[in-house]
């Protein structure tokens, strides 16, 4: 027997809206950046563009929903409150301006007297979260396979702002004995498998199934791909640090590979289990987000097997590896997510003292499922166009790719500040 | 108060729980099958066993609130106990017929 408080252990909602109000934000921001960087979406992925759009996308759009959503959803992982709520309000002002500033100075290409700086601050607020949820995880009374996902990711996490930072200082007094691009590739893969990939099995394994309604569903799954991602995840970072053995990466990438089917085939369990048939908007972006896991898996193989593709080609297959994974994947997700975390925590914050008093709105009520809608299918024409203007270097795909993620950032911006401004509205029980 | 008449006021509460929601689900709590016991004294106090869909539900404080609350409504000197259980977990099964046809299964 339990008794399930985790609404008494949620974080006030003044930790968690700013992060969502940043994060909207940051994608117009996002969205702005793509259409002025033009023409330099289609040359090296390592452009300092091309980096300063990675890091607004990263840190700034995806990280600080991230970082609102997970504040939220400890208490429903670990089944304890964040150790820190004034930690966590402190994080967010450092890591909104650091994240400003580090895009600030990749965007201005100002390597060597910003760049460590920015880096350095990023890297201190990122580490704050860290301890937070570590601190939050030590008093958790839950210590499962969802919850073991969320804190190696967080390890990870650290262990990317680590490689990160060393590159940024490395610009100013040049320490590597290999090429920054090398580390880079670590940086980036770590980044985005050990800490978003990882972070998203850890949580989705809760809410994916909690959002379906759908029960016995088998953990071995998840067991097995999380021993399977991060035994990958260890041996490729050791053999790109020490060993640089190159050809037996695409091994350890497979490992990688078929730990991440056996958390589709999970989803895929829970899909069939599901006692609520008709999905809603945010279940159909988080559907479409676990499908799309496939073309970034596509593309590194295809650069991992190498094919000797010309230089320039494969520096476009590297952009698209990186576009496939933070948008078709992540942000795919993130989207729909906003409207599995967003509505309920201010609904929580504004009718749970009014239930049963007065009839109150539903959670679903506060946004607007049309524009939602309307966002979802613009962004797929996004992805499909930037992917194939990408892949064939055709500018004209590119450029309207771009205007359709402007408007899905202003029609989500539109949902998101209906529901941060949403006032307080009760029906009467006549009605 | 006899057996008969108890029995009848406790499908009365369950009636009257039916305008609490799930505010995910959106189906009220009775046919979502989240009402496992209803225990009244016959004087003034309600015990009531309940579980929620995940055990990790974040709304769950909310369904306590708005179950005392509809109570407190229509029998203001009632003292409410709720107990939330996960034994036995819920499942499918404890989901009536009219639940059933909102969820479409």
């Amino acid at each position: 027997m339990n008794l399930s408080i985790n609404s008494n252990y949620a974080p006030a909602a003044s930790v968690i809206k700013p992060h969502f109000i940043f994060g909207a934000i940051a994608l117009l921001v996002l969205s702005l950046m793509i259409i002025l960087a033009d023409t330099t979406l289609l040359g090296a992925y390592f452009d300092s563009k091309i980096i300063a759009i990675t890091h607004m996308a990263v840190l700034g759009w995806t990280i600080m929903i991230v970082f609102g959503a997970l504040y939220q959803l400890i208490p429903v992982v670990f089944e304890t409150s964040l150790y820190s709520e004034k930690l966590a309000k402190f994080t967010f002002w450092l890591s909104g301006f650091s994240v400003l500033f580090l895009t600030y100075s990749f965007w201005i290409t100002d390597y060597t007297r910003l760049l460590p700086y920015a880096a350095l601050l990023m890297f201190v607020s990122l580490l704050l979260f860290v301890i937070n949820v570590i601190l939050s995880y030590k008093s958790s009374q839950k210590k499962n396979i969802s919850s073991r996902f969320v804190i190696t990711a967080v390890i990870w996490l650290a262990i990317t702002e680590l490689i990160g930072t060393l590159i940024a200082f490395n610009f100013k007094f040049n320490f590597f004995a290999d090429s920054h691009l090398h580390y880079l590739k670590i940086h980036a893969s770590i980044g985005l498998i050990g800490w978003f990939l990882m972070l998203i099995i850890g949580i989705g394994s809760i809410l994916i199934p909690m959002f379906f309604v759908s029960h016995q569903l088998d953990n071995k799954k998840l067991e097995k791909s999380y021993y399977l991602i991060n035994f990958g995840l260890i041996a490729i970072s050791i053999n790109w640090f020490f060993i640089h053995q190159d050809f037996i990466n695409p091994l350890f990438w497979l490992l990688i590979v078929i730990g991440i089917i056996f958390f589709i085939s999970f989803v895929y369990d829970s899909y069939k289990k599901r006692i609520r048939k008709v999905l809603d908007v945010g279940m159909k972006h988080t559907m479409i987000s676990i499908i799309t896991i496939v073309l970034p898996v596509i593309v590194s193989l295809i650069i991992m097997i190498g094919f000797d593709l010309e230089s320039t080609l494969l520096f476009r297959v590297s952009t698209l590896f990186g576009f496939t994974v933070i948008f078709g994947f992540v942000t795919t997700l993130i989207l729909g997510q906003t409207y599995k975390t967003l509505p309920f925590i201010i609904w929580l914050e504004k009718y749970q003292a009014l239930v049963g008093k007065t009839k109150t709105p539903m959670p679903r009520e506060l946004y607007s499922e049309k524009i939602a809608h309307a966002h979802l299918y613009i962004y797929i024409f996004f992805i499909i166009f930037m992917i194939l203007g990408i892949l064939f270097k055709k500018i004209w795909l590119v450029r309207i790719g771009s205007y359709f993620l402007l408007l899905v950032a202003i029609l989500y911006n539109i949902n998101v500040f209906k529901m941060i401004f949403h006032k307080v509205k009760t029906i009467d029980k006549n009605e | 108060m006899n057996k008969a008449e108890i029995t009848n006021f406790e499908l009365e509460i369950l009636e009257l729980l039916k305008n609490v929601m799930d505010p995910e689900i959106e189906i009220n709590i009775v046919d979502l099958g989240l009402i496992y016991e209803v225990n009244y004294d016959g004087d003034k106090k309600l015990d009531l066993v309940i579980t929620f869909s995940t055990p990790a539900c974040p709304l769950g404080d909310a369904i306590v609130s708005n179950i005392k609350e509809v109570i407190k409504q229509k029998y203001p000197d009632f003292t409410t106990n709720v107990e939330v259980v996960f034994e036995p977990l819920w499942s499918t099964e404890l989901v009536s017929e009219e639940g059933k046809r909102i969820l479409g299964l």
